[in-house]
């Protein structure tokens, strides 16, 4: 197959999205550098990093969320560890989209159509695609390299741990160029590459708590066996680009052959009639968001569940390893407390993120074109506002009390006694308020700037980053205390202060007051 | 309507965004019952316009009043008894199109569920379809059903045939016309000349936020000029110096004087007095299109069409 117009396609797909790749290449090499640095600024002599490892490895809970890491006696494992679960979604997630938006995506919004009209040979974009997103991937992996060998990982490990997370990100991408040929929306490539991705972090943890050959079933496994820190086998390289190369390949010549427009998978008829309950503004404002909170809850439900079932090894670990309590921020005193806490700060950022997403499908909806016909009916401004907001608030608190529930059952089951079920649910209501308000924020910037909304996502994405990994990078205090979830109290193990999360509802509030008189006055839509 | 009150209304309207100066002093005025048809090229201010009228944004200044309201205060109230098609026909991808239609149904207060019924079948329309596997033309005809099969006395409808075949273009014009006269009013926004010609009761020309001329197409066409085609079988007397009569020009054919030549609408009567006095063969006389009056329009007006007004239609955007 020649390959007639790859220079001008991978022109286009630069210009269209550069900025984007930029900003994930950007966004990944400061996460890996900003938490590098922090694990040499915490742990300066081999005796911490002894102390922390012997810790970590003490139980399987935590092997089962950031892996297992070999070799985490150094410097360089303690950044693994420490960006094991981060890393296990962000890696293939820059493979996954970085294919995902210059493929199928473009072939959906009919502008494939026009380039293929031109110069350019069929097989040409999906390549192009890959190109594109491989030298993004070997560009964030030098970065990575670069980043760790500046704190003093040795050079030749560093280069395999960025080689291994790349060769991670390169699977997606293979994956993803394959689904974005037998699958009809940009919708379904994400969906089933997502899918894949749950399915290998299950197949990942289950391999490392059992300690069995289930982890070499996981591309994530690969990564990790890696050993960049460890045993450093090099050669499990070639499995993952191996197959990120079949995958890849048989995508070109899919693509080479098939129809444009075409798939394998096609989604069938469907009702003549809206019921209704859809012809309601509410049901309809239900139909828009469930998808958002059917993911979010699978997401929450997989962490809640796991944990749950590690529940008893975790507690003898710490019960038999003070230090690893320590380690990760809990008194030994009550593990199994401290345990739940852990997990369910993990719940309020899944559901944080459910709100952010729930919130900026508000602004889909206007750039989408479709708040516009909208509200040019006798739905008012504020009641189509109120709506939505009732249906995201009830998904996300459908998010954290089922859950709540399910790690109550699973941590009850694991633990073989009965586990109070009301601590577990009211420690994830207690961080409610804190969701709450970076949904508020997320909402106030629809509606008063609503062109800076992507603003919402990096506001979640430093929440996210100081509840993660804040505590046991010793962040500064009023480091800390920028996350409204810092200020809830770490239920179930400490104390719930009822201020702090009235003073949070105060400010949701506020911001939400904020968004409806700015989304009374702006004109829409606001393109 | 029993009230002869306008319609819509608006005058002097402005409207800024930023330092672009959208609209610049608009007049419009469309009166119940009738067809109002909205023309202007591309970046005008049509579809600025409508959004101010229907209260989606806010005008910078100037009066707008709808059926009598304040269309920013009372949008969703006044809302009640109009349907709307957008420019930009976007609809929910995981519905079906019959979904899509009750949800705008929903949306604007109502359907006729027999015209509902009939229109699916005369637009041909597949409502069991899922929206993201239609194509636009399909989405354009979903759009145009909710507002037709609407319960309203005003439909707004923004460049609704673009992606539309003949065929379906032909169907609109006939619902159309049914939709007027059950007492229905409509704002037509196009670009299609031929469809706000046979449909229009009254034009109103903008350009560049301003309204450049409005009337019915027999007032615009009144300071036209009307083309004359005629074949005699003898020689018209004294008809190039007749009075109102320019671009004459005739020539002998096949034993026949064959003559053409341009005329006000006010002396046709006389002229054709002459053209009979010299025994009339064949004759054709056509009144000025509305692309004409469009294109001349403008010729007047503050210089020639810029080449970004040329361009393609509004809806063939991104």
């Amino acid at each position: 197959m020649s390959a007639t117009g790859l220079r001008a396609m991978l022109g286009v797909q630069w210009r269209t999205h550069r900025r984007g790749t930029l900003v994930w290449i950007v966004a990944l090499v400061a996460t890996l550098v900003g938490t590098a640095g922090a694990v040499a600024g915490l742990y300066t002599t081999p005796e911490k990093i002894h102390t922390y490892a012997q810790a970590v490895t003490a139980g399987n809970a935590l092997a089962a969320i950031n892996g297992k890491v070999e070799g985490i006696d150094s410097l360089g494992g303690v950044i693994q560890d420490e960006s094991g679960f981060l890393f296990a979604f962000l890696l293939p997630l820059l493979g996954i989209s970085l294919v995902a938006q210059v493929t199928r995506r473009e072939e959906e919004a009919g502008r494939l159509e026009a380039l293929l009209g031109g110069r350019v040979a069929r097989h040409v974009p999906v390549l192009a695609g890959l190109i594109g997103a491989s030298v993004a991937i070997v560009v964030t992996a030098v970065g990575f390299a670069l980043g760790l060998t500046a704190f003093g990982v040795p050079a030749a490990r560093s280069v395999l741990y960025a080689a291994s997370l790349g060769a991670l990100a390169f699977v997606f991408a293979g994956l993803a160029s394959l689904l974005a040929q037998v699958t009809l929306h940009s919708r379904g490539v994400y969906v089933w590459s997502l899918l894949v991705l749950a399915v290998s972090y299950l197949l990942r943890g289950v391999g490392d708590v059992t300690k069995t050959w289930v982890t070499w079933l996981s591309p994530l496994g690969w990564a990790e066996k890696a050993a960049p820190f460890g045993a450093m086998r090099w050669w499990t390289l070639v499995i993952a680009l191996a197959l990120g190369g079949l995958l890849a390949t048989v995508a070109v010549v899919i693509a080479g052959r098939r129809d444009l427009g075409s798939s394998l998978v096609r989604g069938g008829a469907g009702s003549a009639r809206a019921s209704a309950w859809l012809r309601t503004p509410l049901g309809l404002a239900t139909m828009i968001h469930r998808p958002a909170v059917l993911g979010w809850l699978a997401g929450a439900l997989v962490i809640a569940g796991m944990m749950g079932a590690l529940a008893q090894p975790f507690v003898n670990a710490v019960t038999g390893n003070p230090a690893m309590g320590e380690a990760i921020g809990m008194s030994g005193a009550q593990p199994e407390a401290g345990f739940l806490a852990v997990t369910q700060l993990y719940v309020a950022i899944i559901a944080m993120g459910y709100a952010v997403q729930a919130v900026g499908s508000l602004r889909g909806e206007e750039t989408a074109g479709r708040l516009e016909p909208r509200l040019s009916g006798t739905l008012s401004r504020m009641r189509w506002l109120a709506v939505h907001g009732l249906v995201v608030i009830t998904g996300l608190v459908v998010i954290v009390l089922v859950s709540s529930v399910v790690l109550a059952i699973a941590t009850a089951w694991s633990m073989g006694t009965a586990v109070h079920l009301w601590s577990v649910v009211g420690a994830g209501a207690a961080y409610l308020p804190s969701e709450l308000l970076i949904g508020a924020l997320a909402l106030a910037i629809f509606g008063l700037r609503p062109r800076a909304f992507p603003a919402a996502w990096a506001a979640f994405a430093v929440v996210a980053f100081i509840a993660f990994l804040g505590p046991g990078l010793k962040l500064a205090g009023w480091v800390l205390d920028l996350a409204p979830t810092t200020h809830v109290g770490d239920p179930p193990l400490g104390t719930v202060k009822a201020l702090p999360l009235v003073v949070l509802c105060a400010i949701a509030a506020a911001l939400g007051a904020a968004a409806a008189v700015g989304f009374r006055r702006r004109g829409v839509p606001q393109g | 309507m029993s009230t002869t009150h306008p319609v819509i209304r608006t005058e002097g309207l402005t409207k800024t965004f930023g330092p672009v100066r959208a609209l610049d002093g608009l007049d419009l005025e469309v009166a119940p019952g009738e067809v109002h048809g909205f023309l202007g090229p591309n970046g005008a201010g049509k579809s600025t316009t409508i959004r101010v009228v229907l209260g989606l944004i806010r005008a910078s200044g100037g009066h707008v009043e709808l059926f009598g309201g304040d269309p920013w205060r009372q949008a969703a109230r006044l809302h009640e008894r109009l349907a709307y098609v957008a420019g930009d026909v976007a609809l929910w991808p995981g519905l079906t199109g019959g979904q899509c239609l009750d949800v705008l149904g929903a949306t604007q207060g109502g359907l006729d569920e027999t015209r509902r019924a009939a229109l699916i079948d005369r637009f041909d329309l597949d409502p069991t379809k899922r929206v993201r596997d239609y194509s636009k033309g399909n989405r354009q005809k979903v759009a145009l059903i909710a507002a037709l099969a609407a319960e309203a006395d005003l439909l707004v409808l923004d460049e609704p045939t673009s992606g539309l075949d003949p065929l379906m273009e032909q169907a609109f014009q006939v619902v159309v016309r049914e939709r007027r006269e059950q007492g229905c009013t409509v704002l037509l926004s196009s670009h299609i000349m031929d469809e706000v010609e046979s449909l229009a009761d009254r034009v109103s020309i903008i350009r560049r936020g301003r309204t450049v001329t409005t009337g019915t197409l027999a007032e615009l066409r009144r300071h036209t000029r009307t083309h004359v085609h005629a074949v005699t079988v003898d020689v018209p007397v004294g008809l190039a110096d007749a009075l109102g009569v320019a671009d004459y020009g005739s020539e002998r054919l096949d034993g026949h004087t064959d003559i053409r030549f341009t005329i006000d609408a006010e002396h046709l009567d006389a002229v054709v007095g002459q053209l009979h006095a010299a025994q009339i063969h064949t004759l054709t006389v056509t009144p000025p299109s509305l692309d004409e009056l469009f294109l001349r329009t403008y010729d007047g007006e503050s210089g020639p069409l810029d080449r970004s007004e040329l361009a393609q239609p509004e809806g063939v955007r991104r």
